[in-house]
């Protein structure tokens, strides 16, 4: 082997040991660049893409949890508001009901109240007019004792003179 | 004034094999004595330089990255998308190579423009070595996915007369891959040394009034400035073509040997 200074090369030729070394650094610099480079970027590219995609299909799962949430929330309140008015209803009724069963009652008390009256007044007048008649027959007795002069004897002459008081009264 | 066009300096020669062939019929081509040309040393260097790209492009990645990482993972993105886009999206996995292809070519041309090397692809050696791993590989992945005995079938194709036609151009593929990037990264070089002496003269000729003794020394003025717009086509802009366009190739060759799994059964059917 030996060094040259002043030797060329043929402009258009093919140098087996320059192959030979084109072929190893081209391998040299292939399996470098793979590994080191093209292999890492490219895995590095990918798992970004993949966690950005990630990212975007778990925010539209969240947001569609969100919005079926809300969907139920809606529905529960209307169904609130719904059942609140019906209890509001029922109660109304209920009142309703509950008011017209007091009047009612209150109005048969009163009822009562007035037929008992009414019978009290009856039976008080019939006993005053009994009353009035025992006494009418009594003065009837007395005057017609004094009349006659002679004792009438109310066990006789009662149903004569209950006859007359009648008689009387009807006139 | 006299202006060589010389292929790469020798720099270590094994003495006996040179002698063995200096005067036969290799040493036409390149004589295998010689053991370290420039281009030998331009590859070293570009090796160098693409491992500490590398190291420095993809050092600290993070998820959230920095503007360095940007860079590198648009560009390799970018990369990805052509592989995908000319292979399709089965040959994927070629992208490493096709990246360190077209970064080792454009390295390989761009080292020229520092004087003191030579393009690596201004030597055919490195230019004839790349085309054949692009044949070796349509040959290993036409063999792997149709079968060794379809894959010779298929030189009789259409017909059995165009045999020797196909022989012909399996190895003209490689040939012609070649001599493209060869002839253009040292055509352009060479045409770069013609534009430069010309200029010399011209030069010369310009400040031919000045006396003698003055103008031996003058410099050439008419060199400054003007072959650096030729060096923006000859060396930047066609490193740059020749790069894509020899990965570019390579894509389309390789991906005809590589169908996807569909069409591989398709044409499996067929016969």
């Amino acid at each position: 082997m030996k060094v040259v200074f002043d030797a060329f090369e043929s402009f258009v030729g093919v140098n087996v040991w320059t192959m030979l070394f084109a072929w190893c650094n081209l391998l040299i610099i292939y399996l470098f660049l793979k590994k080191i480079l093209f292999v890492p970027v490219k895995n590095m590219i990918d798992s970004r893409q993949k966690e950005v995609d990630d990212m975007y299909s778990s925010a539209e799962s969240a947001e569609a949890d969100a919005k079926a949430m809300k969907a139920e929330y809606e529905e529960k309140l209307s169904k609130a508001n719904e059942e609140s008015e019906e209890i509001l209803r029922t109660a109304q009724r209920r009142a309703l009901l509950k008011e017209e069963e007091i009047l009612k009652e209150a109005s048969q008390e009163a009822q009562r109240i007035r037929d008992r009256a009414d019978e009290e007044i009856v039976l008080e007048k019939q006993r005053m007019l009994g009353e009035i008649k025992d006494e009418v027959s009594g003065m009837a007795i007395d005057i017609a004792s004094a009349v006659i002069g002679r004792e009438v004897k109310p066990s006789e002459h009662e149903k004569l003179i209950d006859d007359m008081i009648d008689e009387l009264g009807g006139k | 004034m006299d202006i060589s066009v010389t292929g790469p300096k020798v720099y270590v020669r094994i003495e006996w094999l040179y002698q063995k062939f200096a005067g036969t019929m290799v040493d036409m081509f390149g004589n295998l004595g010689n053991l370290v040309t420039q281009t030998t040393v331009s590859i070293f260097l570009v090796t160098i330089m693409l491992m500490i790209l590398g190291w420095v492009a993809s050092r600290n990645l993070t998820k959230r990255p920095g503007r360095l990482q940007v860079i590198t993972e648009k560009l390799i993105t970018m990369l990805y998308g052509l592989v995908e886009g000319t292979m399709g999206k089965h040959n994927s996995h070629f992208t490493p190579y096709i990246g360190t292809l077209f970064l080792t070519s454009i390295f390989g041309s761009l080292i020229g423009t520092t004087a003191i090397f030579r393009s690596t692809t201004a030597d055919l050696s490195v230019t004839l070595a790349w085309a054949l791993v692009t044949s070796g590989m349509v040959w290993y992945n036409n063999i792997k996915n149709f079968g060794f005995v379809a894959w010779l079938k298929g030189f009789t194709e259409p017909v059995v007369v165009m045999t020797p036609m196909n022989i012909v151009g399996e190895i003209a593929q490689p040939l012609s891959m070649a001599f493209r990037h060869f002839g253009n990264v040292a055509g352009g070089s060479v045409l770069t040394t013609l534009i430069y002496a010309a200029l010399a003269v011209a030069s010369k000729a310009l400040f031919s009034w000045l006396p003698a003794m003055v103008l031996e020394l003058f410099p050439p003025l008419l060199q400054a400035g003007i072959p650096a717009f030729l060096s923006l086509y000859f060396d930047f802009f066609s490193a740059f073509v020749q790069a894509f366009v020899f990965c570019l190739l390579t894509m389309v060759y390789v991906a005809g040997a590589c169908p996807s799994p569909e069409e591989l059964a398709e044409a499996k059917s067929e016969e």
